[in-house]
């Protein structure tokens, strides 16, 4: 098939709040800016934030695709229903949610595994997804490259639920490797240490996302991604060193890109993380 | 003898067996039996009577229970019926009843039924309230449960809290309880059940609340049929005089059922990113179809820095319509919810906790 060029990255999670969209919309950023061809695709149809978070208004959404692929399967492009996202010279494509939730319940499973496997023209497939094993999560599982599964240790029930999701992902027999454990709000000094919680897990962290509330709350409010809205902050550089580990390139940490950073933003809130950071920060490590 | 009981059955098989058990246990004085409920309602009085079975089968039965409890206001009334019905169940405790029990039985369900529907509460129709977030990490949860105590505290009446969250349900775990039965089980079994045998699908959790937890396996969540959940929902009306739901993220085929099914939506949406009061607002356009057929739907926001006024001014004004409550955002509570403390450390003076109370007084007064 021609889809299975592409890598397909499942952002997924079992609680909700651990930070899924952001993090797909970060990774899309970071491998378009890498040079690949990269798509977006918002599975959160009833509630998606993906378009929110980038302040972006589309035309068509996946409910056209899907009506588009049912009328004629010959003649459908997905490019016809493709949403473009572009700041500081780098762009990436979004299939955005259905507007009404009646038709997000319409939503045909085949019909998107159908549309993502249409999608062979792209490096990358980044999947935003809801915190749900249903069951066009699980076909979406089925079909992604790797499955960048988020957590968080701050809340002993969001443990338990990333415990109980992990426990079933591989009962359900996705391979160990697929699965990328990804800690987000990572904290040297939390209640809960992140070793227990991979000793619980029986696994270890691929990645460690830092906390930054304030940059991800000034992302969100300009609509850009973490590289244009909050350049210097640890979460910033967390994030490409999480995309140089998908695409197997080390990326050295950037510089501010100052052009795209407003005057007045407090920039000592993002220096302040960096004098905070453990020596053994392990998300700070970029292997191969 | 305990109680002077009046048998008003109008099968004439089952009538004698009935009251043949009664006969045999001390604890009861058979005073009269009766086939007909109009003569009972018109001759019981002599007997001075406590307590009332009543056959609500008949629909001569259901019909005169009103005008029994009017006439014996000191008396118990327990409705009898030959299989679970749960449309009669609600009908027998709206008339003033304490409840319901299956045919035939023995004197201890008796003694047992009237101890359970003695501990619900008054005498009055069961409050179904459905928990409602368009996405997770909602405050959905944590209000659910702080409800849950505070109106169990308030009302002195039994309060359920069921987790229909199927698959990443918190509840159990903000109780820091292991209950030995969940969901699932519950209506699967649900069939087979009166509510003396539902109670134990339910674990005290103390001070006047009991949790029915979640699966242990997310699995299992489709192994829940929405009717076979209502079906819990109802026959724990009986149990408890509110019963409350929280119900999974978003529109699925189990929130559509149970917010359809209960009379109250309480929808949440928590402050963060700035996004959920158009979610909100995109959630309550499902929800209007039902306003207009008498349900109460209200939406709240929590997670509000500022609380005030006219913080709450400018959510209705986005919002396009009035916010019950705003909640204010509470680090304790999520410290106290994480670790399973809210039986033990909820102070009733934190601003969250004064909210919610507000909004729980208006309840228990009817007044929502």
């Amino acid at each position: 098939m021609e889809g299975r060029r592409s890598i397909v990255i499942a952002v997924f999670s079992t609680s909700a709040g651990s930070g899924k969209t952001v993090t797909a919309i970060n990774l899309a950023a970071g491998l378009a800016k890498e040079g690949y061809q990269t798509c977006l695709v918002d599975l959160d149809l009833q509630f998606g934030d993906v378009m929110g978070y980038l302040d972006m208004v589309g035309d068509v959404t996946l409910a056209d695709a899907q009506a588009a692929l049912m009328r004629d399967e010959a003649s459908f492009r997905i490019e016809d229903y493709l949403a473009e996202y572009s700041c500081g010279g780098v762009s990436f494509s979004v299939l955005p949610p259905p507007k009404e939730i009646n038709d997000a319940y319409l939503v045909d499973v085949d019909a998107v595994a159908e549309i993502i496997s249409r999608m062979g023209g792209f490096n990358f497939i980044v999947l935003d997804m809801t915190a749900v094993f249903s069951t066009l999560n699980l076909a979406m599982l089925d079909m992604s490259t790797v499955i960048n599964f988020m957590g968080r240790s701050d809340f002993l029930p969001s443990v338990k639920n990333y415990k109980v999701g992990y426990d079933t992902l591989l009962r359900f027999e996705y391979e160990e490797r697929k699965i990328c454990l990804v800690e987000n709000r990572a904290e040297e000094n939390d209640l809960i240490n992140y070793r227990d919680v991979e000793r619980l897990l029986g696994a270890k962290f691929y990645h460690r996302l830092p906390v930054d509330s304030q940059a991800v709350t000034r992302s969100i409010r300009m609509g850009r991604p973490l590289m244009f809205s909050a350049p210097l902050s640890p979460l910033t550089q967390s994030y490409w060193q999480l995309v140089g580990r998908y695409t197997n390139r080390s990326i050295a940490p950037r510089q501010v890109q100052e052009q795209e950073v407003p005057a007045e933003e407090e920039k000592h809130s993002g220096f302040s993380w960096f004098f905070k950071r453990g020596k053994n920060h392990a998300e700070g490590q970029v292997k191969g | 003898m305990k109680y002077r009981a009046i048998l008003v059955e109008r099968d004439s098989v089952m009538l004698p067996h009935l009251a043949g058990a009664l006969k045999a246990d001390a604890d009861f004085d058979l005073a009269a039996t009766y086939h007909d409920a109009e003569q009972a309602l018109g001759q019981s009085s002599v007997f001075r009577p406590n307590l009332f079975l009543i056959d609500v089968d008949s629909p001569k039965g259901l019909k005169l229970l009103p005008d029994f409890i009017d006439f014996f206001p000191n008396a118990d009334f327990l409705g009898m019926m030959e299989h679970w019905k749960a449309d009669t169940a609600e009908k027998v405790i709206q008339a003033g009843a304490l409840g319901s029990i299956v045919k035939p039985f023995r004197t201890r369900d008796i003694l047992k039924a009237m101890e359970i529907y003695g501990r619900r509460g008054q005498k009055k129709p069961t409050r179904t309230m459905a928990f409602f977030s368009p996405k997770g990490h909602s405050g959905r949860t944590t209000l659910a449960s702080v409800m849950a105590l505070e109106l169990a505290r308030k009302s002195g009446e039994s309060v359920a809290l069921i987790d229909a969250d199927l698959q990443f349900g918190d509840v159990s775990m903000f109780f820091d309880v292991v209950p030995q039965h969940n969901v699932v089980e519950a209506s699967h079994d649900i069939r087979l059940l009166n509510p003396a045998t539902l109670e134990a699908y339910f674990h005290p959790v103390g001070q006047g609340v009991w949790v029915m937890g979640g699966p242990v396996r997310p699995e299992h969540a489709e192994l829940v049929e929405a009717d076979r959940l209502i079906e819990v929902v109802r026959m724990a009306g009986s149990l408890f005089r509110y019963v409350l739901v929280d119900l999974p993220a978003g529109f699925n085929p189990i929130s559509l059922a149970l917010a359809e099914f209960a009379d109250t939506d309480i929808l949440v949406s928590m402050i963060n990113s700035g996004q959920e009061v158009r979610h909100m607002k995109r959630s309550m356009k499902m929800f209007q179809m039902w306003d207009a057929y008498g349900k109460k739907i209200y939406p709240l926001f929590s997670g509000v820095k500022r609380c005030t006024p006219e913080q709450k001014k400018k959510i209705e004004e986005e919002f396009g319509r009035s916010v019950t409550k705003i909640l204010p955002e509470e680090s304790h509570i999520t410290a106290i919810t994480g670790s399973g403390r809210l039986l033990k450390d909820l102070p009733e003076d934190m601003p969250y906790v004064r909210a919610v109370d507000d909004m729980v007084g208006e309840i228990i007064a009817g007044r929502r």
